[in-house]
């Protein structure tokens, strides 16, 4: 449940620490996003000397969530922070790894090259 | 699917049942019901709670080594499927579930034999000693058979008369 003003972990080593998601990119009246969704969001802490900086508008995608993702199988999964990885127009990661497990969802929704970097799919 | 067991009480929980939990380092929790999920948040150590299989088996409460124990190790190569296998598999499932309840419950017996030998002596002392609040003492007193205790009786001849009747 990710809503503008939402501090998101920078999931990927895109030299972004911590984004602040400004806007849910889909339906203008969407309130929350989950994982899937894209943001537009804000950097708010960066690693410094890098091409990313402070204050740097971008999309990223949300990989997990403190809030319950639920599947038609009845399996319900819970992330223990909201994470993003910082993904370009296209949806193609702009880091190189991936950190942390990653929910079998963003396949069904062309997030493949992430769902390939990642250690672990759930 | 696949049959996982809590983390916290070690039941299997079924699928549509329960949460899993993803810790930040990879690791998966599962469980069975938000009793446990709870007591997980409530960062209580399962071998300390007294309900858990984990304490259980921790304290010897609980059967803890058995060759039954063997059969359900976690396989992650997927077997190609087999009808005669799974047939074989699905009675031999019945047939060590049915062998490994009863292992599990004789050594609750065992534990709990040493127990039954005390109480039953406890139950003894405490009818001696109170044995008045079971017979009245009047009663007693007349038919000394009721009594655990050995009690002397003096019996004089003028009483043995009055009991004939009574034998016969």
């Amino acid at each position: 449940m990710i809503q503008p003003q939402t501090h998101l972990n920078v999931a990927d080593n895109s030299r972004a620490r911590e984004l602040m998601c400004i806007r849910v990119i889909g339906a203008s009246n969407r309130r929350y996003a989950h994982i899937g969704d894209v943001i537009v969001a804000v950097i708010k802490e960066a690693v410094p000397n890098t091409p990313l900086e402070r204050s740097e508008v971008i999309t990223a995608v949300i990989i997990s969530t403190r809030k319950e993702l639920k599947r038609d199988n009845g399996m319900i999964i819970r992330y223990d922070d909201n994470a993003a990885v910082v993904i370009d127009q296209e949806g193609n990661p702009k880091g190189t790894q991936i950190f942390g497990a990653i929910a079998r969802e963003l396949r069904q929704l062309n997030f493949t090259k992430i769902v390939s970097l990642a250690p672990e799919v759930l | 699917m696949r049959l996982e067991k809590c983390w916290f009480c070690s039941s299997t929980v079924y699928p549509g049942h329960g949460i899993q939990f993803v810790r930040n380092d990879a690791k998966i929790f599962h469980f069975c019901r938000s009793k446990c999920h709870k007591n997980f948040k409530m960062k209580r150590n399962p071998r300390k709670v007294k309900w858990t299989k984990a304490y259980r088996r921790l304290h010897g409460k609980d059967m803890t080594q058995d060759s039954t124990f063997e059969f359900e190790r976690k396989r992650n190569r997927p077997e190609r499927y087999d009808r005669n296998l799974a047939e074989n598999t699905l009675k031999a499932i019945k047939k060590i579930d049915k062998i490994r309840s009863d292992r599990a419950s004789d050594h609750i017996k065992n534990r709990l034999k040493t127990g039954k030998v005390q109480r039953q002596k406890e139950a003894r002392k405490q009818l001696e000693l109170g044995i008045h609040l079971v017979k009245a003492p009047l009663a007693l007193a007349q038919d000394s058979s009721l009594c655990l205790l050995k009690i002397k009786v003096n019996v004089s001849q003028a009483q043995t008369e009055e009991n004939q009747p009574m034998e016969e």
